[in-house]
């Protein structure tokens, strides 16, 4: 197996352009993966010392995350926990303090868990996700990209993510065994702009439910346009309910799954409905 | 085979290393540096918990070949039996050892922390240590030893 250590995002596609040599961002599951088998990879590209790939700043009211920021990075910004709060409480709980440390936002969206912490919370925030390739770039929604199979095609580099920034309020919860090191047996994420004391453009997006991460556009449509209140969140927690139960049929989680996502649901809007509810 | 460079306990290495293998194992079996513990070998102990650049890691999760160029500390870097670390004196004081497998990782994590903090609260001390797992003397001991190194340190 070869081993490559780019200097440049450009270095890193010509490699994989001519060598089909897979991508390697923190490591934290492809070592592992690498390990037992499952993944068997003819080369490693190392992202680890492209500096510009580890960026988060913000670009003409866009906030810019590039795909080798590690969760503690993202967990510590100022700017994440301001404009991109989900993201922010998502980072808090993934993993350990060692896992945050080495693994990356690129990472969890390259090995694509069912349980990955940190896509839900993108896809509630509206994210972008930009890809390149030797051939040139696209920018997509990621629930686009997560539509796809395979997610990314030989050669395709994730570069990073584009995060609007426009005054939208934000929530991260999710349900695991203990609080650290849990794989999250359920996650939620919601977002929302308001528009005095109505919601606008409402985001939910749900983990660990399904085979991967995904957007529920009708439950966001539903909550939009409405006083945000109590009254409100309990219409949603029905409506998640219901998803959850149309989603995972009858797997063996389904049972536990559709009653626990109630509490998962309402914790992740306690950041955003402001004390009392009314 | 590659070659990297790494400086590890303030002793600058070149080795040659295969481009799969492991952190923990280039540091045990080329360098023989035994105090970095392998327990479950896939992220969820901290056993192998060692610093990289300022940072804690699991080295059963970091290729060697990622370390290029870094600055590690390992156990064997911190305090010896003559003087020990301000972290190890209050585990061996309070009693927070004791099969000792998950000695190393801990006081590494703890090491960081006080390096970065040297005034933390509780829960900053319960965040930090939440990736070390013990399964002998339970937790209350060796975070009572953290906050006493801590205190420590203080003075």
């Amino acid at each position: 197996m070869k081993y490559f250590q780019p200097q440049s995002v450009d270095e890193a596609l010509e490699i994989a352009h001519t060598s089909e040599a897979t991508f390697l961002a923190g490591g934290t599951d492809l070592v592992l993966h690498m390990r037992t088998g499952k993944v068997q990879p003819l080369g490693l590209i190392d992202l680890g010392k492209i500096s510009v790939l580890r960026e988060i700043k913000e670009i003409e009211g866009s906030l810019e995350i590039g795909s080798m920021a590690t969760f503690a990075e993202l967990g510590k910004s100022e700017l994440v926990f301001r404009k991109a709060h989900a993201l922010w409480q998502a980072c808090q709980t993934m993993g350990s303090p060692q896992i945050r440390n080495q693994a990356t936002i690129g990472g969890n969206l390259g090995n694509c868990s069912p349980a990955a912490d940190g896509l839900p919370a993108l896809l509630a925030l509206g994210a972008e996700v930009c890809l390149s390739t030797k051939a040139g770039n696209e920018i997509l929604p990621l629930e686009s990209l997560l539509s796809r199979t395979p997610l990314l095609e030989q050669g395709a580099l994730i570069r990073g993510f584009h995060i609007p920034m426009n005054g939208q309020k934000s929530g991260f919860a999710k349900l695991g065994r203990r609080k650290a090191l849990a794989i999250a047996r359920l996650s939620v994420a919601v977002s929302v702009q308001l528009n005095g004391s109505r919601t606008d453009n409402v985001r939910v997006a749900l983990g660990a439910v399904g085979r991967r991460a995904f957007l529920s556009e009708a439950l966001g449509q539903e909550l939009s346009g409405q006083e945000l209140n109590n009254e409100l969140l309990e219409k949603g927690v029905i409506e998640v309910q219901r998803i959850v139960r149309e989603a995972l049929g009858t797997r063996a989680s389904a049972p536990y799954k559709r009653v626990a996502v109630a509490g998962v649901f309402r914790e992740a809007l306690t950041s955003i409905i402001p004390e009392g509810g009314q | 085979m590659i070659e990297i460079k790494l400086v590890v306990n303030e002793k600058p290495y070149t080795l040659n290393v295969e481009p799969s293998e492991r952190l923990i194992d280039a540091l045990r079996n080329r360098l023989g540096l035994l105090g970095t513990k392998e327990g479950c070998g896939e992220g969820e102990c901290g056993a192998c918990t060692i610093i990289m650049d300022g940072k804690t890691v699991n080295s059963c999760l970091v290729l060697a070949a990622q370390a290029n160029g870094s600055v590690l500390t390992t156990i064997e870097g911190v305090g010896n039996r003559r003087s020990p670390h301000p972290v190890q004196k209050a585990f061996v004081e309070v009693g927070a050892v004791q099969c000792g497998f998950c000695t190393p990782g801990m006081v590494l994590s703890a090491k960081n922390l006080l390096d970065k903090n040297s005034h933390p609260s509780e829960t900053e001390i319960g965040i930090a240590m939440s990736g070390n797992l013990c399964r002998c003397t339970g937790y209350d001991k060796i975070l009572r030893a953290v906050k006493i190194a801590a205190e420590e340190g203080k003075q």
